[in-house]
């Protein structure tokens, strides 16, 4: 899918947007700018499967705010002040997101335009205080004692129950959109699929995609192929882990250990077919450098075996009332918020919003092949759940069905040495934390100026911290969990 | 003199040994459940050991107390363990009045919430306030039961009740039943293990004890985990006497075997607590009342018998 660009003066942006947003089939995928000196808007239309790229020029460095409009703006903005030092007015509680104190506070990484109008000029960082008798604060983290990254989590609670939940990320920022743009453009699937380790393929297949719209190219059938069955062997392998952190949060030990020795089965599933149990280095522009026309019976295979295997597993984890009742309304994200907020993967298909990025935008296989799509509305952590292993059940089946309707054919298309001048490329990927996007620009040369990504946690966060609210304390790690978010794929 | 010297021998060993090998067999059992080896049933002492060896870290808010406090809980539950009567042979010991032995629980129990609220951290707090909340509901369970054996046998110390020439509750098998379970499910709520807590977890929130002594490390640490175990050891063996007290059969065996029924019934129920926390689902903070609840039913029917029998 190749994108164009259409100039939208600021004023009409605001009203343009509502408005998309307004109708049933719009989406915001990502709110970005290339180096300071514009407003770049991506909107997607689930209908016509399409995505438009709006570009509104900036004089200066501020702009006004959408978030008190449209409250999934907020995470951008504030992403878009750290990064290139743009300031929305009106935006009702701008905070630092990415860059910390330690940050000098007129460094702004990504932009081009010389700053002189930036306000604080320290980068203090104040949490929503909650007063009244009784309220007292949990800090948690940024250092955990689980091996997860590193969040800084601000209860403010009365007695056990959660009042407000304030989440603070950004401890891990890399700087890996900027890196991006300055490693050779065949080099730069590496760090693309580093941008969050636990979703290499799906990283590395949207930055696929979106370096071949930019050339205009596509991948051969096979690799698609290919390509949609590693995306899937990952999707399995994190949702099994996903299951059996569930599990082991409410101390149901038998299955939380099964599913850890399940999760090696999929990663073994990785390992045949990628050569790589984290499938590192397979997807590439063109198509994947791995050949396992040797391995796919086998792959087919494991994948019945661990089919049989996880049935057993799933029905005693779901036949236990004692663990319904752990995990039946609690965090629940109401699918009004649910849509206001954004919300993608399982996370936004467990509160009825029915949107799988594998039924509308090109990668692998898809949209042609339809996977079946589970759609749950209570939204509580035994929805996600249950949208889970729904998923988890298909992936397996769409694995087997796939690996029977892979054509025979080359690995790869050849590809140009250079890429296209002035154009925008984008991959849209359903990973299995939910939407991802890689968006990139070239420069007349063909050389890439910007290199943004949208990781499903940026939308996901933001329901966390809504679906804590009013539950107990100790029920916050299970509700964590059933979220199942990425730190590294925040703090990019 | 011989038999007295061999009591103490014994009673020193259980108290070094049993609380290891109680908390090894647990652990080994969860372990073999899980399909996995699981560490020695000794690696309780080596990770005491190693405790005892490490340097500590005090937090600089804290006063003399967080550091006292775990050894006053462990003098406490030494002084308990000499008291209660929960191996089958004891070496001579003072009367034992079961008012004390419940409010000596409770004394270890304020210095350990005192510990944990002296360093200031937040977890500490909330893990407190849990403890505090779950000992208020759990007290009257166990002090009922104890009240109800101690109405039967017209006497309140602990000693005589137990005593095997206490004729009184020889032919009472439901009592001692009823008295068992409701000390053994007390006990899980008083040792905060599963259902109420889950003692492998990591997660902060959802901890109690754990929360409590996220603080301590090096010896503190070691001081506390072995009170931990000492305490589960004392109150599981209280419910083996008890089980074992139900079969009348047992009361006229030789003292060797009813040592060695103790010491086999220890092991049963710390293979029991394995199994069951293989299997169980942690419980909602809400739902905790409910579980506590069987608790108190069992020592209220136990209190309705004592009732029952002291009229006719």
């Amino acid at each position: 899918m190749r994108l164009q660009r259409a100039l939208l003066p600021a004023q009409e942006r605001a009203e343009q947007l509502t408005q998309w947003l307004h109708k049933p089939h719009g989406r915001l995928g990502l709110i970005t700018s290339i180096d300071g000196s514009q407003l770049i808007t991506l909107v997607l239309d689930t209908e016509t499967n399409t995505a438009n790229c709006w570009e509104t020029p900036l004089e200066g460095n501020r702009y006004q705010s959408l978030t008190p409009v449209t409250p999934q703006c907020h995470w951008f903005e504030r992403n878009l002040w750290d990064l290139f030092g743009l300031v929305p007015d009106g935006h009702p509680r701008l905070k630092h997101n990415l860059l910390h104190e330690s940050y000098s506070p007129d460094l702004f990484p990504l932009s081009k335009t010389v700053q002189h109008d930036y306000p604080p000029a320290e980068k203090t960082y104040r949490f929503l205080e909650v007063t009244g008798d009784g309220v007292y604060e949990i800090p948690v983290g940024p250092i955990h004692a689980g091996i997860i990254e590193p969040a800084h989590f601000r209860f403010s609670c009365l007695g056990e129950i959660i009042f407000n939940l304030e989440i603070r990320l950004g401890y891990v920022h890399r700087g890996v959109e900027k890196r991006l743009c300055e490693v050779p453009w065949k080099n730069q699937r590496f760090v693309a699929e580093a941008a969050a380790s636990d979703t290499s393929s799906a990283n590395a297949l949207a930055h696929a995609v979106a370096i071949e719209s930019i050339l205009d190219l596509a991948a051969t059938p096979r690799a698609n192929f290919l390509r949609s069955i590693s995306l899937e062997i990952e999707r399995v392998a994190m949702h099994i882990s996903d299951l059996g952190g569930l599990a082991g949060d409410i101390g149901f030990l038998g299955v939380s250990s099964s599913m850890a020795r399940l999760r090696g089965n999929a990663l073994r599933l990785a390992e045949l077919l990628t050569g790589s149990r984290l499938q590192r280095g397979f997807i590439c522009p063109g198509g994947v450098t791995y050949d396992s026309s040797e391995h796919l019976s086998q792959l087919r295979e494991s994948t019945l075996l661990l089919q049989k295997d996880l049935k057993p597993v799933l029905e005693f984890f779901l036949s236990n009332q004692v663990a319904r009742d752990r995990m039946e309304r609690i965090g629940v994200v109401s699918p009004r918020l649910a849509k206001d907020f954004g919300l993608v993967g399982v996370t936004g298909r467990g509160s009825e919003q029915s949107y799988d990025a594998r039924g509308h935008f090109s990668h692998g296989v898809y949209p042609e092949v339809r996977p079946i799509f589970i759609v749950k509305n209570d939204g509580d952590v035994l929805a996600r759940a249950n949208v889970r292993i729904a998923e988890l059940q298909n992936s397996l089946n769409l694995i087997v069905e796939l690996v029977d309707l892979t054509p025979e054919g080359a690995l790869m298309t050849p590809m140009p040495d250079k890429l296209s001048g002035d154009q925008i490329g984008v991959g849209i990927v359903e990973s299995h934390r939910g939407e991802l996007i890689h968006l990139v620009f070239t420069d007349q040369h063909g050389a890439v100026v910007r290199y943004a990504i949208k990781d499903p946690s940026t939308n996901n966060w933001t329901g966390l911290a809504i679906a804590a609210r009013s539950n107990l304390v100790s029920d916050f790690p299970l509700c964590n969990k059933s979220f199942a978010l990425s730190y590294s794929g925040h703090d990019l | 003199m011989i038999t007295e010297l061999i009591h103490w021998l014994f009673f020193l060993l259980s108290v070094l040994l049993a609380p290891i090998v109680i908390l090894g067999t647990i652990r080994k059992t969860k372990a073999r459940l899980q399909a996995r080896r699981g560490a020695p049933i000794l690696q309780a002492a080596f990770d005491l050991i190693r405790l005892a060896q490490k340097g500590e870290t005090v937090s600089s808010t804290a006063s003399w107390i967080f550091r006292a406090a775990s050894t006053i809980g462990l003098c406490n539950v030494l002084l308990i363990s000499w008291l209660v009567p929960w191996l089958s042979f004891a070496p001579w010991a003072p009367p034992a009045d079961l008012f004390l032995v419940v409010y000596l629980f409770a004394m270890s129990r304020i210095f350990t919430l005192l510990a944990a609220l002296d360093t200031g951290s937040a977890f500490g707090a909330f893990g407190a306030s849990r403890e505090a909340t779950l000992s208020l509901l759990v007290e009257p369970a166990a002090l009922l039961g104890l009240v109800a054996l101690g109405a039967t046998s017209r006497t309140s110390d602990l000693r005589e009740i137990f005593s095997f020439t206490n004729t009184h509750l020889q032919m009472n098998p439901a009592i001692w039943l009823l008295v068992g379970t409701a000390i053994i499910l007390s006990s899980l709520v008083e040792l905060s293990r599963m259902p109420i807590d889950d003692p492998t977890t990591h997660l902060e929130l959802t901890m109690v004890h754990e929360a409590m002594i996220l603080e301590a490390s090096g010896r503190n640490l070691a001081i506390i985990e072995f009170t931990h175990a000492l305490r589960m050891s004392v109150l599981f063996g209280l419910s083996v006497q008890c089980f074992m007290r139900a079969a009348p059969a047992v009361w006229k065996l030789p003292e060797i075997i009813q040592a060695m029924i103790t010491i086999i019934g220890l092991l049963t129920i710390a293979m029991a607590v394995g199994v069951f926390e293989s299997l169980a689902v942690k419980l909602q903070w809400r739902r905790i009342p409910e579980f506590i609840a069987y608790a108190i039913t069992m020592s209220l029917l136990a209190a309705l018998i004592a009732v029952a029998g002291g009229i006719v």
